[in-house]
């Protein structure tokens, strides 16, 4: 039978890839595999079976994961290799890719696969341009995180090989969790940025919370930082501050001058809360709500809480 | 020390135009030198300025790539290799192989350097397959390197945390916009830059083609790249629960 | 006096050599300046000097007490043995000598006050001792003449104390030929070196036709010894007088940056080490990046320094050192690549006029006015209101007119003023060649930075226009009677202007835009600061897209001094002006609202 293979680094990723890999699998007339890498991970869930993989330690470098998974590919022979597009999860893919001279799609969603051929869609040049990708089997692909819904349970049969220890010349050394209050703007996919609406520093506190809710980092227009000095230099977004470039830009409470704009415009969905309905910043953005941030925000969190 | 660095002549999507069909127009799009690999030229003349020895800049490029070579060698770079193929016609893993082999016939080099991803299309396969194929260590997403002796102490950027990594050198690494600020180099250093050596190579001649799959790009067509500016009505409770909906459904939201 | 007294003799010797001194300082200087001393110079001079009289300016009256003083004396004590046989000129002098005397007592008063806030300000920027020493060391000099002079004048009503008289005057006199020669001769060769002009280190065009050797070109100063004879000049000719401290807009911000220790320093470093003494380790990068290019500095010397070669040299040397945070890099690779400085699709541009039945050049190139929209109007949502405004006053008045649309391209100022040189040429050849090839003869400008340009510096690139600013052609509009506000429609609200000082001190431009307001509105009120002594809105100099340190806001300040006259609305007449007051009117919770010239206009056809 042939069969499509799921790997991510992560169990919730992974969870996600699977379900990809069910659209995959039914176009080409194949089963789903999920791998695990050296030991065996109850969180993972299969639709198909699982297949471990004995021989690299169970949290590998990206490297040793390539080289444990290419080994066993080059015997059974997938038609496809599915992993999540986390930066983990690219290298691992493109260092597969490389090894068994295959093709590679990357951050796809939309996947699909006929007789020869995987293919899926991605956003090109900013998001300005969706281009449909396909590659002939054999092919990996890494899969747009957050495009699936993850797979919540199921466990097929389990299959083992073993590989051989597989080694690493790097050698990790340290590992530290980014703290939440690091966040970085630049590097953060989802941005609540607040702006003069927020009436008192100690309100400031709503959108924290929103913001870690939503795993992302809290910005500020200028006003904020520089005049009322509520929040630290870098914090605030514009011209004069930080460029940024999330997936998710929330505005709240911000009027959405050219300088504040010129420093989200390319966000990729941006979104904004003003009591003024005229206020620019609904200009600059896709979805807009027309309300006070203080009766909006909770309500926000409301909704993320029964989502949860 | 001698440093490769990989850079990019990238679409610039600001001034991306569509045709009739709403499909991006590629052929004569502006272009400019992807986003972060200013990132990587700089890390690399950093790593030049404390290490001394010779940066040289990789391209797989057309004719018009010249401009982003030119600006890789006025920001410092010592020399540029350009081999000529339209990134827009070939795949990730054939850069690669075509980046490969260029560097391997001028190296070694002790530290190969790219940028995370293009700011075009974004893939990050390159350098994770460049590592591979030159058969040295690689680590990806690093937001800082201390190199000393033969070995190199790295820092990596992940989703959710740092993780700091020990490799031998040769090695190859990817770098984050974090990293380091590039230098800006000025309209007259890039006209000097012109005098700076560049070797021009065909890629067939550097790594002759074929013996894998080829991906290929059917179709594409422009996502609307205007703001949808819809309004959401309702009380506090419906706009919200419509937001998180909305929001989920772009997919920018977990 | 007997005339064949010999101890008058010697004393009257000594004043003839000691005046011959000063003529041979500044005939030393002169050459070592390559600066022409000719009479047309000097008559030109005193013409300048003449139509500033007008002005009442009280620095520039302290100041030509003090030339003036030193004159008369002089020609006294070189007079002395004949005016016993013409008593009249004795008494003529004297009566002269006597509001001179008032006026030096005047400068003295003045000068102890500057000497006490300079020695703050120096405190403030952490001035080494060095420093502080040899400022002082000037500073004091100069009360010291002054109060040599003072005497002087004072002695000369006491025959009976000539000789002392004498004494004073040639040690005066050996002052001036050590100190005073040098800025004399700056003066002569610079007064009328216009506020706009930009020194210019190459020319791109000959660089692109091959005929400059890229690497021969150096753009701005990173060693001492690179500061050309002009500037040497400029800034050695420094005697330390302040006006431009007490003129800076970032020294009253308390930025780290006042031009008089700039050009100290400068001047140190030059005379004080080898060839390759780093500028940059003296002055700092954030000193320079204070500086907004306002040209109060320069306006203000009497002396005609030229603070700003200083400052656009030393920048120049920045950038081309990749000296340059990330907001000012962005900037410039905005400029590279979008061709406005906020990174906007340039094809975006006339998006303000969608609906407005502006046509754009290509479709209507017969058009009589281009009107040059600029970046800031272009682009933000309330600086479009200011090109709106204007093409309803232009369409009233029957003016024809075209804007160029996505072909409009950076005027290219933010590059120039931030140093890269380089980047503004190629605006501005890329501009020019647009201008060219649509024959365009006129220009209208609402951007005081873009007009700047479009007409004192394009010429010197192939690009020659008639460039009118708006406020100068609504004024002619209203005159003309082509656009007439009705009685009724005149707002009763309270208004000061605020004058841009790229329209109003680089482009004397500030009658106009009263002239329209003052049709415009029943009440007009001024800043103490006005015209071409205004003061800053904190934009210029590329200061729009970049932060210094500094204790309290440049426009912060500006706002202060508007609530000041109790106006309601703040003119404007210049987008930046407009973004950075009414951007501090928020901050400080003011109850005033800021409009341009032509919005007010507008409103009240
Ligand atoms: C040279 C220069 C550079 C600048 N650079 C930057 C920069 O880099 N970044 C930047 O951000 N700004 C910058 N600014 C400032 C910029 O012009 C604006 O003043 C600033 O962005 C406004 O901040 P804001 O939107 O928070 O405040 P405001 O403009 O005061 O807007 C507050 C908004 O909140 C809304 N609101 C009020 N109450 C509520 C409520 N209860 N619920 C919901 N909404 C409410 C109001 O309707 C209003 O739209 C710069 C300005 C200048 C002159
Ligand atoms: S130009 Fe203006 S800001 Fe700059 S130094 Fe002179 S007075 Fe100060």
């Amino acid at each position: 039978m042939k069969a499509v293979w799921v790997y991510s680094e992560s169990d919730a990723v992974s969870n996600e890839v699977a379900s990809a890999a069910v659209d995959v699998a039914k176009g080409a007339g194949a089963e789903v595999q999920v791998l695990e890498l050296g030991a065996q991970r109850p969180g993972v869930f299969a639709s198909g079976g699982k297949l471990l993989l004995k021989g690299p330690p169970s949290s590998p470098t990206p490297g040793a994961a390539a080289e444990a998974i290419a080994r066993a590919a080059r015997e059974l022979q997938p038609i496809a290799i599915l992993t999540g597009a986390t930066r983990t999860g690219r290298e691992v893919a493109s260092r597969l890719a490389a090894k068994l001279r295959i093709g590679c799609i990357a951050e796809v969603s939309k996947l699909g696969a006929d007789g020869e051929s995987i293919f899926g869609e991605r956003n090109v040049f900013a998001g300005k341009a969706v281009a449909r990708v396909s590659c002939p089997f054999p092919a990996a692909a890494t899969v747009k995180v957050g495009a699936y819904p993850r797979l919540a349970g199921g466990n097929g049969g389990l299959q083992e090989k073993d590989v051989g220890a597989v080694s690493d010349p790097v050698k990790v050394v340290a590992r530290e969790a980014k703290s939440a209050g690091a966040v970085d703007l630049k590097s953060a996919k989802v941005i609540v940025s607040a702006g003069r609406g927020v009436k008192k520093k100690e309100d400031l506190a709503i959108l924290e919370e929103l913001a870690k809710e939503m795993h992302g980092a809290l910005g500020c227009s200028r006003p904020l930082s520089a005049d009322l000095g509520w929040l630290p230099e870098e914090h605030h977004i514009g011209l004069t501050g930080v460029t940024v470039k999330p997936e998710l830009y929330l505005a709240v409470g911000i009027s959405g001058q050219l300088q504040h704009v010129a420093g989200m415009k390319d966000s990729k969905v941006v979104a904004s809360i003003n009591t003024d309905k005229d206020a620019p910043i609904f200009q600059a953005s896709d979805y807009g709500v027309v309300g006070d941030l203080y009766q909006v925000v909770p309500a926000i969190r409301k909704a993320l809480a029964a989502r949860a | 020390m001698k440093v490769a660095v990989c850079v990019k002549h990238a679409v610039d999507e600001t001034e991306l135009k569509l045709d009739q069909g709403g499909r991006p127009v590629l052929g004569g799009a502006a272009g400019k030198m992807s986003t972060f690999d200013k990132n990587a030229v700089e890390e690399a003349l950093r790593l030049k300025s404390k290490h001394q020895g010779e940066v040289a800049v990789f391209m797989v490029g057309t004719a018009d790539s010249k401009k982003t070579m030119k600006e890789a060698l006025a920001m410092g770079a010592d020399r540029g290799v350009l081999v000529s193929a339209d990134p827009a016609a070939i795949d990730t893993f054939r850069t690669a192989e075509v980046l490969a082999a260029a560097i391997r016939r001028s190296g070694p080099y002790d530290v190969v350097i790219c940028s995370e991803g293009s700011s075009d299309t974004y893939s990050g396969q390159v350098p994770p397959m460049l590592g591979e194929l030159l058969g040295v260590p690689y680590v990806g997403y690093a937001r800082k390197i201390e190199v000393s002796g033969q070995s190199a102490k790295i820092e990596r950027s992940l989703e959710d945390s740092v993780e700091t990594v020990e490799s031998p050198l040769p090695l190859a690494v990817s770098v984050v916009s974090e990293i380091n600020e590039p230098r800006y180099p000025t309209l007259i250093q890039i006209m000097q830059a012109g005098k700076k050596p560049i070797e021009e190579l065909a890629a067939d001649a550097v790594a002759p083609a074929g013996g894998y799959r080829q991906v290929s790009v059917p179709s594409m067509s422009s996502q609307p790249s205007t703001r949808k500016h819809v309004m959401i009505e309702g009380t506090p409770e419906e706009a919200a629960a419509k937001l998180v909906d909305a929001l989920v459904k772009e997919g920018v939201l977990k | 006096m007997a005339a064949l007294d010999p101890v008058f003799a010697v004393a009257y010797a000594a004043t003839v050599a000691s005046v011959a001194l000063v003529f041979l300082a500044l005939a030393l200087f002169a050459r070592r300046g390559s600066v022409s001393l000719s009479p047309g110079r000097l008559v030109g001079l005193t013409k300048d000097e003449a139509s500033r009289l007008g002005t009442g300016d009280a620095v520039f009256l302290m100041h030509l007490s003090i030339a003036l003083g030193v004159g008369l004396s002089i020609s006294y004590s070189l007079l002395d043995p004949a005016l016993g046989l013409v008593p009249l000129l004795r008494t003529v002098i004297l009566v002269v000598s006597l509001p001179l005397a008032l006026g030096l007592v005047a400068s003295f008063a003045w000068r102890v006050e500057r000497f006490v806030s300079s020695k703050r300000v120096e405190k403030a920027l952490g001035s080494p001792a060095s420093f502080t020493t040899s400022s002082s060391y000037l500073q004091l000099i100069l009360i010291l003449a002054i109060a040599l002079t003072t005497t002087e004048l004072v002695l000369l009503w006491f025959p009976s104390l000539a000789l002392a008289g004498a004494a004073v005057g040639v040690l005066r006199n050996v002052l001036v030929a050590a100190y005073y020669a040098r800025p004399s001769v700056n003066l002569i060769g610079y007064f009328d070196k216009p506020l706009h002009e930009v020194r210019v280190p190459f020319n791109l065009a000959d660089v692109m036709a091959g005929k400059t050797d890229p690497d021969s070109i150096r753009s701005g100063v990173s060693k001492a010894s690179e500061f050309d004879a002009a500037e040497r000049l400029s800034f050695d000719s420094c005697v330390e007088i302040g006006a431009c401290e007490a003129a800076c807009p970032a020294t009253a911000a308390g930025r780290p940056l006042s031009p008089r220790v700039l050009v100290r320093k400068v001047s140190l470093l030059a005379g004080s080490g080898g060839p390759a003494v780093d500028p940059f380790a003296s002055v700092g990068e954030d000193e320079l990046w204070s500086c907004t290019s306002c040209g109060a500095c320069v306006a203000s010397c009497p002396v005609s320094v030229k603070h700003l070669d200083i400052v656009y040299d030393l920048r120049r040397g920045l950038v081309a050192q990749g000296r340059l945070d990330k907001k000012k890099s962005m900037m410039l690779e905005n400029l590279a690549q979008t061709q406005n400085p906020y990174g906007f699709k340039n094809s975006t541009r006339a998006a303000w006029a969608e609906g407005l039945g502006v046509d754009t050049l290509a479709a209507n190139p017969k058009a009589e006015y281009l009107y040059w929209v600029g970046c800031l109007s272009s682009f933000d949502q309330r600086a479009q209101r200011i090109a709106k405004a204007l093409s309803t006053i232009l369409k009233r008045a029957g003016v024809s007119f075209a804007i160029l649309g996505g072909e409009e391209g950076c005027v290219g100022d933010p590059a120039r003023r931030l140093g890269e040189e380089g980047r503004y040429q190629e605006l501005a050849l890329q501009n020019i060649e647009k201008l060219n090839a649509y024959g365009v003869k006129k220009i209208i400008a609402t951007c005081p930075h873009c007009f700047n340009a479009l007409k004192n510096e394009y010429p010197g690139f192939g690009g020659k226009y008639e460039v009118v600013y708006h406020t100068q052609l609504i004024s002619d509009l209203i005159r003309q009677g082509r656009i007439k506000v009705p009685p009724e429609k005149v707002q009763s609200i309270s208004v000061t202007l605020h004058d841009a000082c790229y329209a109003s001190r680089y482009n004397s431009v500030f009658d106009e835009p009263r002239e329209a307001l003052a049709a415009s509105v029943a009440d007009l009120r001024e800043m103490h600061r006005k015209k071409e002594k205004t003061f800053c809105c904190g934009a210029g100099g590329s200061n729009y897209w970049y932060e210094v340190p500094q204790q309290k806001s440049i426009s912060g300040i500006r706002t202060a001094e508007a609530a000041k006259t109790g106006a309601k609305t703040i003119a404007t007449e210049c987008p930046f002006c407009l973004s950075m007051l009414d951007d501090s009117t928020k901050v400080m919770d003011a109850a005033m609202d800021v409009r341009d010239v032509a919005e007010i206009v507008a409103e009240c056809l």
